[in-house]
């Protein structure tokens, strides 16, 4: 259906507090930031009118709170959630309202709703390319540690099939509650089983805890500083690095954008930044694909006159458009993202890229066609001091 | 490969879809698509070929009938999943005598083709095993008899008392490599071929 006047409805659905703030709060940032922008640009007929609304991190308030923004606002387009938990939550009330969800976050894959676009990292762009980079520098005997939910587990059961593949072994996988700081255990495992790697899917908290443990450890035994046995994730991001500091220095991490990416579209992208919201230090890529979410969303609503949901994905869908992190596609056959995977290595200034392919990765949200490699062993090569 | 890999992979795999020209044909069409299976489409009967050329079945269980399939009820050579519509108990005895390997509920949406299938790979590879199992031990059982026989030709042979003449079947089988009911068979044929030559 046409909007009534020059405004359009849309609702903003993130965690800004709550035990995922950090990465919630980029999301909301990343979504006000696109709306500020196309509302001050002259080119759009249309004025976007965010619905904001606050889950605190519970799961089980996505769903009342999405059905708010539709009953109150009139919005047929959300952009929020962080965890896929959240996300399968929301999902039947967009069945009911034929609503549209941007879900700007990487997860696990293994789920294709027509009424999802995905346009964060799926399964093959992230910790596939990972392992593809990490495998032959440090070996395939890999130890998983993650936070206790469907992120955690399924990314470690991707890792141990690659791993596997390779001709490594398992070295250890443990998880922990959501929340909990408590790791001495697994840094002891890790003293003992001295892995090739380990595979960080911890979330928050937790997350910090293990890189301060871990970097502790390092002090202790130089065979665990980084160089040596690095610590990878999928999903740690700037302003995280600017919280832990240090301790997570040489860490590897991968993500379709990095802050410190040197490209046309992400100069241009910061300089926006600057200029709407210039007190923001840190963008991540949940920043940068919320924002890129919104501008998606603005540009099949400005193609198509009207937002109904249907026409917007057909507008959208399978035509290349500029993103902070790049060209992207949203695939017309699964709705995520075609997007390019780079491994940026933790330091003071951020994400240094030590690996740009520049080839982009179609989505593959069900581990379809990637196919498990074998990799030439070099771990015996690696020197331990 | 000593284990099944974690992440389930049908790509490349062709499937057979019985159901009249519905919206819910495209909806597990797309589907499909995404897990990288072709699929073909037929109602009201299944191709006699489709045993050799599919590698699962997707089978109405609203109008289905037993005459639109190729093989016996509940023998399907491939993976198979009812989709379901009506609940009625009727016809999901019928579902149940065909012998799905997991179901759909009707209408499919976005989601549950990769679940059913999944779930019916792995309960199509049990049923396969406990069929060969079963064919097995119905076999042995079959040839207890000939065991008896052989234990009391050996008894009766070297005068030797039950337990003995068992353990000596046994230890012959062993030794030719063969299973007791081998060893039997050729003892009992030994001996009857002796009789036989003894009497002419």
């Amino acid at each position: 259906m046409a909007w009534q006047g020059d405004t359009i409805p849309i609702g903003v659905l993130f965690s800004a507090s709550g035990p995922y703030a950090a990465i919630g709060g980029e999301g909301l940032a990343g979504s006000i930031l696109a709306i500020d922008e196309i509302n001050s640009n002259a080119l759009y007929d249309f004025k976007l009118q965010p619905h904001v609304r606050d889950p605190l991190g519970i799961t089980e308030n996505y769903a009342p709170l999405a059905a708010d923004i539709v009953a109150t606002s009139g919005a047929r387009h959300i952009i929020g959630c962080t965890t896929s938990w959240s996300r399968k939550e929301v999902i039947p009330l967009l069945e009911k309202s034929d609503t549209m969800l941007w879900y700007p976050c990487p997860y696990e894959g293994f789920e294709v709703h027509e009424q999802v676009i995905y346009l964060g990292a799926c399964p093959n762009q992230h910790i596939l390319p990972l392992l593809d980079f990490a495998l032959p520098r440090f070996g395939a005997d890999g130890y998983l540690v993650g936070s206790n939910y469907i992120w955690g587990w399924e990314t470690s059961r991707i890792a141990r099939d690659a791993m596997e593949a390779a001709g490594g072994r398992v070295a250890g996988e443990r998880f922990i509650p959501l929340g909990d700081i408590d790791v001495d255990r697994i840094i002891q495992e890790i003293r003992i089983k001295r892995p090739s790697f380990i595979l960080n899917t911890l979330i928050g908290p937790s997350s910090y805890a293990f890189l301060d443990a871990y970097e502790a450890l390092a002090q202790e035994d130089p065979a665990f500083q980084p160089t040596v046995r690095p610590v990878l994730s999928c999903n740690f991001s700037e302003r995280e690095l600017a919280q832990v500091g240090k301790p997570a220095h040489g860490q590897y991490a991968v993500s379709p954008y990095f802050q410190n990416l040197a490209t046309p579209e992400n100069r241009q992208f910061l300089e926006v930044v600057r200029k709407f919201a210039p007190a923001t230090e840190h963008v991540s890529a949940f920043f940068a694909q919320a924002y890129a979410a919104v501008n998606l969303l603005a540009a099949g609503l400005s193609a198509t006159g009207t937002d109904d949901t249907r026409a917007v994905l057909n507008a959208v869908a399978g035509r290349v458009v500029t993103a902070p992190f790049g060209p992207v596609e949203i695939e017309n056959t699964n709705n995520h993202t075609v997007l390019t995977p780079r491994i940026g290595r933790a330091g003071s200034s951020g994400f240094e890229i030590v690996s740009d392919l520049g080839a982009t990765i179609r989505p593959d949200p069900y581990l379809a066609r990637a196919t498990a490699k074998p990799f030439k062993q070099v771990s015996h090569l690696r020197v331990v001091k | 490969m000593s284990r099944p890999a974690y992440i389930p992979n049908f790509d490349g795999k062709r499937a057979l879809i019985l159901h009249r020209v519905h919206p819910v044909v495209d909806a597990i069409s797309r589907q499909l698509a995404q897990l990288g299976i072709s699929c073909d489409h037929c109602w009201p009967a299944l191709p006699a070929s489709a045993a050799g050329d599919a590698d699962l079945m997707i089978f109405d269980a609203d109008m289905g009938h037993d005459e639109q399939f190729p093989w016996a009820a509940g023998a399907a050579p491939m993976p198979a999943i009812a989709l379901i519509g009506s609940e009625a108990p009727g016809r999901l005895a019928w579902t149940m005598s065909r012998g799905a390997d997991a179901h759909l509920l009707k209408p499919v949406g976005s989601g549950g083709v990769f679940t059913a299938l999944v779930m019916a790979s792995n309960a199509f590879a049990r049923r396969l095993a406990t069929r060969a199992e079963l064919n097995g031990l119905t076999a042995r059982l079959e040839q207890r008899e000939v065991i008896a026989e052989a234990t009391a030709c050996l008894m009766l042979r070297a005068n030797l008392p039950a337990e003995t003449a068992y353990a000596q079947l046994r230890r012959d089988a062993m030794a030719a490599r063969l299973t007791i009911e081998a060893m039997a068979e050729q003892v009992v044929q030994e001996l009857r071929g002796a009789h036989v030559h003894r009497r002419s």
